[in-house]
């Protein structure tokens, strides 16, 4: 595997997680997202399953499929 | 494959298409003008809108005219990395929707100038304002001039007819209708775009027989995800990184007064985060697709050895060898509405600070709804005309003009993006910071431009890309020095009070809805109730109804909270409805209104409708 591919996965990914955590933090902070509430506890899933799901895509598109050889259908 | 790009590929029944697209849209467009009867529905759309309906016209916002053509020629060059720039929005969206939101609707914010006044001063919001203008008006312009060109390559028009054709169709509707004809327009612009460039990759698809076929004639290094982190230097991981993925979607989030006003049409903060969900995880991936398929099956007929292209033609010669005649109009058509769902948003949103940042604060602050409606719609008409100046002005100096152009919008998200993060989270930034981040970070980023200077700016953050990353890695310079600037010039200046930042800074978004609603906030969980309207002639105020007692503990809610009364059809998305405050409950089972709202509403007496509680 060439670390060139991985390290925009870890770059992109690790300040997303910052950028994301600050809006959570902040947004707890406030009071503004209530975890004691469904809409929170089902804002906040959403927020981490977004992330995992987009996490997900490129690492499909990274380490699995462009190693899929010619002639065999994903 | 013996044309060029200057012969017209499409022949007479695309014609057919495209002009049949031009007189729908702005008849659709047009027919939704009887919506619109104040500032408030001209701007906002009466703020009223389901999430969905948001989320469809926000994508045709997204991809622009020049979208098409720059994805499918990066597609052709690199691949699947393609994509980078739609797919990594979705980290700004708890900012988006956790902090910023809540700051902006609830504080009743009309633009993006208006939150720096407020926040700031008068001075931020004088610096705020021109910036603004300057870059919408040119954006306004570039996005005329590069659908131009694509009309002018495939039909044999001028670039100046093609410009000013798609214009006044564009400004027909918006004058007439405001935002809710832009909003209503981009839905089905949005559907078109999507489903014309999905359809090619498809087509693409089924011509080799397969995915796996596909897949197959692609070479290798186009099937990532993301280039390599500091490599080619015009497309490396790194620099699209920063450049799109961090300066331009904070501005697109934070300071695009176009997307700001969407947000703004929708009927709450929780449909403004479901849509933000759908349009970010669903259609975005979506557009990314559109917008690079054209580019990838190019590709792999390029290397199958069935079409010739250059990689900036690639989407139009792929379309053209799938697409028999009349179809390729609807290609034809999907280029146009990616132009029109952009330049209507951002003539509604020139129009929107004009009035709101420049005619009402110093002007004629005086001016009645009704007059500020009329300046409303002449300033969208002398917006559109001043962005077909800009085109003029690009034909006769293409190169110089363009690149300045590119030197205005790269330069002037960075001050903007970091001066609302700093007033939004740092209590301490001051009004003087905040004007020296707007001004001395505008110059600064000038000077980057300088190329002599550029070396010394932004070679020593351009990781060893050299030159042809700077135009990336400027984003890296602008976000260090306009941070610096803002925290210096903070450290020796006077900050405002704790109680003159209620509500517009991070940590009082609950007083900004108490704020919002003038008295203390329900956020206890309800369901929506259905209920029959009827008319209530002895209500004190339009905003009042009466709601019976059992409706009210379905919703969970109390006299004076916030309600939603809307169409039951959800097919609407809103357009039929109305925000109002629940009285003392009533002991019929209706939901009793003024014939004021219910014209407001669009609703007639005897309808059902549902009710639900805002706030």
């Amino acid at each position: 595997m060439e670390m060139a591919r991985v390290w925009p996965i870890v770059l992109e990914y690790g300040v997303g997680a910052f950028l994301c955590g600050i809006g959570v933090w902040y947004g707890l902070k406030s009071g503004f997202l209530d975890l004691k509430s469904g809409d929170g506890k089902r804002m906040l899933a959403v927020i981490i399953g977004g992330f995992l799901a987009m996490l997900a895509l490129v690492c499909v598109f990274t380490f699995w499929l462009p190693f899929v050889p010619k002639g065999v259908a994903p | 494959m013996n044309e060029t790009a200057t012969q017209f590929l499409g022949q007479p029944i695309d014609y057919v298409v495209i002009l049949a697209y031009f007189i729908g849209v702005v008849l659709f467009g047009m027919y939704f003008s009887r919506y619109t009867h104040s500032t408030k529905d001209f701007f906002f759309g009466g703020q009223r809108f389901a999430w969905w309906l948001i989320a469809f016209s926000g994508i045709a916002t997204t991809v622009g005219s020049y979208s098409f053509v720059k994805y499918s020629d990066v597609g052709f060059k690199y691949g699947l990395s393609s994509t980078q720039s739609y797919l990594n929005d979705w980290f700004w969206m708890p900012i988006l929707m956790l902090v910023w939101l809540p700051i902006i609707y609830y504080q009743r914010v009309t633009s993006v100038p208006e939150y720096f006044e407020r926040r700031f001063g008068r001075p931020s919001r004088v610096a705020a304002t021109c910036i603004v203008l300057t870059y919408l008006i040119a954006y306004i312009g570039v996005n005329l001039f590069t659908l131009g060109q694509v009309l002018e390559s495939l039909l044999g028009w001028h670039v100046m007819v093609g410009a000013a054709v798609t214009a006044v169709a564009v400004t027909i509707y918006v004058v007439a209708g405001g935002q809710t004809s832009v909003i209503m327009t981009d839905l089905a612009q949005g559907v078109i775009l999507l489903v014309v460039g999905i359809g090619v990759l498809l087509a693409g698809v089924w011509h080799f027989g397969g995915f796996g076929e596909f897949w197959g004639l692609l070479p290798e290094t186009h099937k990532y995800a993301f280039s390599d982190l500091t490599s080619p230097p015009k497309f490396s991981a790194l620099g699209i990184y920063m450049q799109d993925g961090v300066i331009n979607t904070g501005a697109f989030v934070l300071m695009n007064q176009g997307m700001i006003m969407r947000f703004l049409s929708l009927k709450s903060v929780k449909d403004a985060q479901k849509m933000a969900v759908c349009w970010i995880l669903v259609l975005a991936p979506l557009a990314a697709i559109a917008t690079g398929g054209g580019g990838w099956i190019g590709r792999a007929l390029f290397e199958n050895g069935e079409l010739e292209t250059t990689s900036k033609e690639a989407f139009i010669r792929t379309a053209h060898f799938l697409c028999a005649p009349g179809i390729f109009g609807f290609v034809l058509a999907a280029l146009t509405a990616a132009l029109m769902s952009t330049a209507d948003t951002l003539i509604n949103a020139v129009s929107a600070v004009f009035v709101n940042d420049i005619w009402k604060p110093f002007v004629r602050p005086k001016d009645t709804d009704r007059q500020l409606l009329r300046v409303a719609r002449m300033s969208s008409v002398v917006a559109a005309v001043i962005g077909l100046g800009f085109v003029l002005i690009y034909v006769v100096q293409y190169e110089s003009i363009y690149q300045a152009h590119a030197m205005v919008t790269a330069s002037i998200p960075a001050p903007m993006v970091v001066a609302v993060l700093l007033g939004v989270f740092w209590k301490r930034f001051t009004p003087a910071a905040c004007f020296v981040t707007l001004v001395g970070g505008s110059v600064a980023m000038a000077i980057s431009f300088i190329p002599s200077m550029a070396d010394l700016l932004i070679g020593p953050l351009s990781f060893g890309m050299g030159p042809d990353s700077y135009k990336f890695m400027r984003a890296l310079y602008g976000l260090i020095v306009c941070g610096a600037l803002g925290v210096l010039v903070t450290l020796f200046t006077k900050p405002k009070t704790a109680a003159e930042l209620k509500g517009l800074v991070t940590g009082t978004e609950l007083d900004a809805m108490r704020q919002y609603k003038g008295g203390e906030v329900n956020r206890r969980p309800g369901k929506k109730a259905r209920l029959r309207v009827a008319v209530d002639t002895t209500l004190s105020d339009d905003e009042l109804c009466v709601v019976p007692q059992s409706a009210l503990d379905t919703m969970a809610a109390d006299p004076g909270d916030l309600l939603y009364v809307c169409d039951k059809r959800w097919w609407f998305g809103g357009l039929r409805s109305v925000h109002v405050k629940a009285g003392e409950p009533g002991p019929e089972d209706l939901v009793k209104l003024t014939p004021g709202a219910l014209a407001v509403a669009h609703i007639r007496s005897g309808q059902d409708v549902t009710v639900e509680k805002i706030m």
